[in-house]
């Protein structure tokens, strides 16, 4: 290991032609590790990074690939039982690692400061905001109340947030989630730090707002003359908006270089596999994404040779058996790897037939049909005088399914979509309208007829782990829904079980495991089983990837791809991810605050948008594709989304839109038809409408 | 806020119109002949009937119920026949006095309990830690009434620090004026309840110090100490708010065990009394103070939770 540290050493001495260092901050050699009881993990090993005055450095990586125990480790705060063992964390050469709690917090929040991902619980409930800003002030800058307070205000203005003055006064329930990450900016910067570390800053956060706020981050860093360390699993989020970037695996830097020599000349065999198997807005759909096999090591375990070498393809014996030292390839450009790359894999020619498989003509009955699904959730406690509040979460919503085809449905958090999904499967009933399953009104069935076309109406949830009874064996799990449909005999049930694992490919061993016993690709896998085992027609998929690594995404993508075809399913398949149901759907649907505002074939909708929302949310993600050649920004969506209890009249997306007009807020736009099979709901459609189409003035 | 005030006055005074319902149709029929009861086994039948009729024993018993309801609603509890004295009056006397025992053993509670709580939730999984939790299962185990004994036996028969027997004197301020003569009821009374508060406290703390804003407050810089006091302790004490006013009725029956062991007049004293008298007006009216105290505490914790949450008042 001694080496790495050299080489390290040596890439610093390289990259720094100037005689004064312009690292603000560097960490050498670090190692970290975590005791619990007789458990040993280490999530970070032998890590070295530096961070020069005024940039970005990215670091990407997976769940426990240590880019947030490094970042934990900067600021001094690694978790319960948890130890530097080795190594050194410089900033301006004043070493941090061993330096007394005392002084340690007089750094935090004041020299470094951190940005982490939004939840709920980031923020405390029970205090307003603007205390929650003027805290660290009056902490490391001293003065009066008063002072930090307005210090505070001037901070909440800075990171753009409405009305500053009245806000300092809410509390964080009171704001949206976009919003409470400009609190959670405002915190951070407020003292005015020179390193600012922003762990996941908008994973949580929906395409325009995460767009919103990464552009934020960007014009504050420079506006203040700070220097950032941008921690993220999502390489676009990394590529849009780092410098350089350094690619973490199973605690060990894989490769660091700066952003467009990494991305589009990588040697590191991982940052290869990785990047091939993201789907993108402008991946050929003919292609069939990567699939990086397994899943990353567990690092209780030691590690003996490259971490990535069970995975990679192009691993041999001494891969096995020993690790990579540091290689420098050009100034600032390194990386472990004993059988480097040489940029970007060549796509892979899809095994599958990509033409969609059979879609049956217009005359005949589609296989599902949504007519104006409308759903509306009382909220709060009924008054004493009536008159309940309800959250309009779906609002009359219509479309079809062909036998075969495969729908996608994307939008934002709150847009509709998952309450939609669980209508169509009948999980919950709407408020009127109907779902009709080849011609047969499910909504009307009663309890008993339900229950048996039940079979024919599946779904794939988001998160595997929830979704599977912790306490039932695999089999058990695969055979229940037959059990309970009463299909086949014992023996023959058994049989079936088996023969969905080898369909979802995982080995029979795993019949007798517990969901926790799997990783979240294979958990995600007995998911797909599950819901292929009473041979459906109709399957809904809830985000099926969201809650997966990676590099684990892709193998559950193919999967799902593969088996669309093969079996001739009928599928909505549900997601924010705009690429993911690219990859997936035959056709689109894009939903706003309840309704659909464009509707049309994969090729309709991404590449001639024509609902101004669908352009926007197509502008934040190419913002953050790795390869996009140009990341222009100008049909940006603005602001938060509307509330859905009092949604705006008229066209719902019209607060948010550079188009708007008086007609928008008076007159709803119909879904209309523009050409062919794409319809949009707007009255200013950024496609000219065809002739054929039902003309309006 | 008002308004959530409100509304939750108007159910509270529903559910306790409901308690008295029960309470008094349950003792009508537990009870058999009022008169009977008053006059003793060898009345005569006529003198019975004559003092049933008198009172109003003999008349329906919804017509009774009602009439009773009318009485409370002018404040009047009824009449003890056994002491000859109004419940009111008897109440009185006793309310305060068991109302100030109790009191000084919840404050007593909370200030040890929740410095407890949140020390055990941070020091968890070590000696102290573990110490602290076999205490409080010893404690939450042990009968109260022995509770009392085991303290006389070591505080005032081994070591005479502190008298036996609570302080006779009639005046409900007597926690003040005789301390030493209360500081044993007081710590037994106290001891179950910081045995329960404590456990809940460390498991509130504990899941308040996994949440984000924690790591938040420690990034900005601030010191442990100031995390805990400024960030997490209004978090962390709302799960023990609920419990706290869930508990109030039941101090007041933790009351009656203190009460009789150390000799001390107040309304336990006064049900165990009226118990064995087989005097139903008071058992009555002391079942409906439990009642309504039930009532009452999950009121305050209801309006307490709402003060220390500024989300609750939305979901009301």
């Amino acid at each position: 290991m001694i080496l790495d540290s050299d080489a390290a050493q040596k890439a610093d001495t390289l990259g720094s032609p100037h005689r004064e260092d312009p690292d603000l901050l560097a960490i050498r050699d670090l190692s970290i590790e975590i005791r619990s009881g007789d458990r040993i993990v280490r999530p970070v090993s032998n890590v070295s990074l530096r961070l020069r005055r005024g940039e970005t450095l990215g670091v990407v990586g997976e769940s426990g690939s240590g880019k947030s125990m490094t970042g934990l480790a900067i600021m001094g705060m690694l978790p319960a039982g948890g130890i530097v063992t080795s190594g050194s964390i410089t900033m301006d050469g004043k070493e941090l690692i061993g330096m007394p709690e005392s002084d340690y917090r007089a750094v935090r929040g004041n020299d470094i400061a951190m940005v982490f991902q939004d939840s709920l619980s980031a923020l405390n409930p029970t205090r307003r905001i603007g205390d929650q800003v003027a805290e660290p002030i009056l902490l490391h800058l001293g003065g009066s109340k008063r002072a930090a307070r307005q210090r505070a205000e001037e901070v909440l203005a800075l990171v753009g947030l409405p009305r500053p003055s009245e806000k300092m006064n809410d509390y964080p329930h009171q704001l949206s989630g976009g919003m409470r990450q400009r609190v959670m900016i405002a915190m951070a910067l407020a003292c005015e730090p020179r390193v600012v570390i922003a762990d996941e800053p908008t994973t949580a956060l929906d395409a325009t707002i995460q767009a919103q706020i990464l552009d934020l981050l960007n014009d504050l860093k420079s506006q203040l003359g700070m220097a950032m360390i941008l921690v993220s699993h999502d390489i676009g989020v990394i590529a849009g908006h780092a410098d350089r970037v350094a690619v973490m695996y199973s605690g060990r830097v894989a490769e660091t270089g700066l952003t467009p020599t990494l991305f589009g000349d990588m040697r590191h065999r991982y940052t290869q596999s990785l990047l091939a198997s993201i789907p993108t807005i402008t991946h050929d759909k003919a292609d069939e994404l990567f699939s990086i096999p397994g899943s990353p090591p567990d690092l209780a375990m030691p590690q003996v040779g490259c971490p990535f070498a069970p995975r990679c393809a192009a691993a041999t014996d001494l891969c096995h058996e020993a690790a990579p030292g540091l290689t420098l390839e050009a100034a600032g450009h390194s990386y472990s790897c004993w059988h480097p790359a040489t940029g970007p894999s060549a796509p892979m020619r899809s095994r599958i037939a990509t033409a969609t498989a059979t879609i049956a003509g217009p005359e005949a009955t589609p296989r599902l049909s949504v007519r104006n699904l409308v759903r509306e959730y009382p909220v709060g406690g009924s008054t004493l005088f009536g008159g309940r509040k309800t959250v309009k979460a779906v609002s009359g919503v219509s479309f079809d399914v062909a036998a075969g085809e495969t729908f996608g449905l994307v939008g934002e958090s709150g847009c509709g979509k998952s309450s939609l999904g669980r209508m169509i499967v009948a999980l919950d009933r709407p408020s009127s309208g109907e779902v009709l399953l080849a011609g047969d009104s499910v909504t009307r069935m009663g309890s008993r007829e339900l229950g048996r076309r039940r079979a024919e109406l599946q779904m794939m949830f988001q998160d595997p782990l929830a979704s599977l009874n912790p306490r039932m064996r695999i089999e058990t799990i695969l055979r229940e829904p037959l059990d309970i449909q009463n299909i086949d005999t014992r023996g023959q049930r058994a049989i079936r079980v088996r023969h969905l694992l080898d369909q979802v490919g995982l080995p029979a061993g795993v019949m007798e495991r517990y969901p926790h016993e799997l990783s979240g690709g294979q958990r995600q896998r007995v998911g797909l089983a599950r819901a292929l085992a009473l041979n459906p027609l109709v399957l809904v998929a809830d985000e099926p990837v969201s809650a997966l690594d990676v590099s684990v995404r892709s193998q559950v993508l193919n999967l799902m791809r593969r088996t669309q075809h093969e079996l001739g399913l009928s599928s909505v398949v549900i997601s924010h991810d705009l690429a993911v149901v690219r990859y997936l759907a035959d056709r689109v649907g894009v939903m706003y605050l309840g309704k659909l505002v464009e509707v049309g074939t994969c090729d309709e909708v991404y590449s001639t948008p024509a609902h101004p929302y669908t352009a926007g949310l197509l502008a934040a993600v190419a913002d953050t594709d790795p390869l996009a050649a140009d990341r222009e920004n100008g049909t940006a969506v603005r602001g938060d989304l509307p509330s859905a209890i009092t949604p705006p009249s008229g066209c719902r997306f019209r607060t948010r839109c550079s188009q708007a007009s008086e007609l928008c807020a008076v007159v709803e736009p119909p879904l209309e038809s523009i050409s062919g099979t794409h319809q949009v709901a707007c009255h200013f459609p950024l496609v000219p409408k065809q002739i054929a189409s039902p003309t309006t003035t | 806020m008002a308004w959530y005030v409100l509304r939750r006055l108007a159910i509270s005074i529903l559910v306790l119109i409901g308690i008295t319902a029960v309470v008094y149709f349950l003792l009508y029929f537990v009870q058999g002949s009022p008169g009977r009861a008053v006059l003793g086994q060898r009345a005569s039948p006529e003198s019975v009937a004559a003092f049933n009729t008198e009172h109003g024993f003999d008349r329906p018993v919804l017509v009774q119920y009602f009439s009773y309801l009318g009485q409370l609603l002018s404040g009047d509890l009824g009449q003890s026949y056994k002491l000859n004295q109004s419940v009111a009056t008897l109440l009185g006397q006793n309310a305060a006095r068991s109302a100030m025992l109790s009191l000084a053993a919840l404050v007593l509670a909370l200030v040890i309990a929740i410095p407890l709580g949140i020390w055990q939730a941070v020091k968890r999984n070590t000696v102290g830690d573990h110490l602290a939790t076999a205490a409080s299962y010893t404690l939450y185990a042990t009968p109260q009434f022995l509770l009392g004994l085991i303290l006389i036996a070591i505080f005032s028969q081994a070591i005479p620090l502190f008298p036996s027997q609570a302080s006779q004197s009639p005046s409900p301020w007597v926690i003040f004026t005789d301390p030493r003569s209360m500081t044993l009821p007081v710590i037994t009374i106290a001891l179950t309840s910081i045995a329960v508060f404590a456990r809940y406290q460390r498991t509130a703390t504990l899941e308040q110090l996994g949440q984000d804003y924690i790591k938040v407050a420690r990034a900005k810089g601030l010191p442990e100490r100031m995390i805990l006091t400024r960030h997490l302790l209004r978090n962390s004490c709302q799960p023990l708010i609920t419990l706290v006013g869930l508990s109030v009725p039941a101090l007041l029956a933790g009351n009656l065990i203190a009460e009789t062991v150390f000799n001390y007049s107040g309304l336990g004293l006064l049900f165990l009394n009226s118990l064995q008298r087989e005097d139903y007006p008071v058992l009555l009216a002391y079942t409906l103070i439990g009642g309504a105290l039930t009532v009452f505490g999950n009121f305050l914790a209801d309006v307490a939770l709402a003060i220390t949450d500024p989300r609750i008042e939305l979901s009301a």
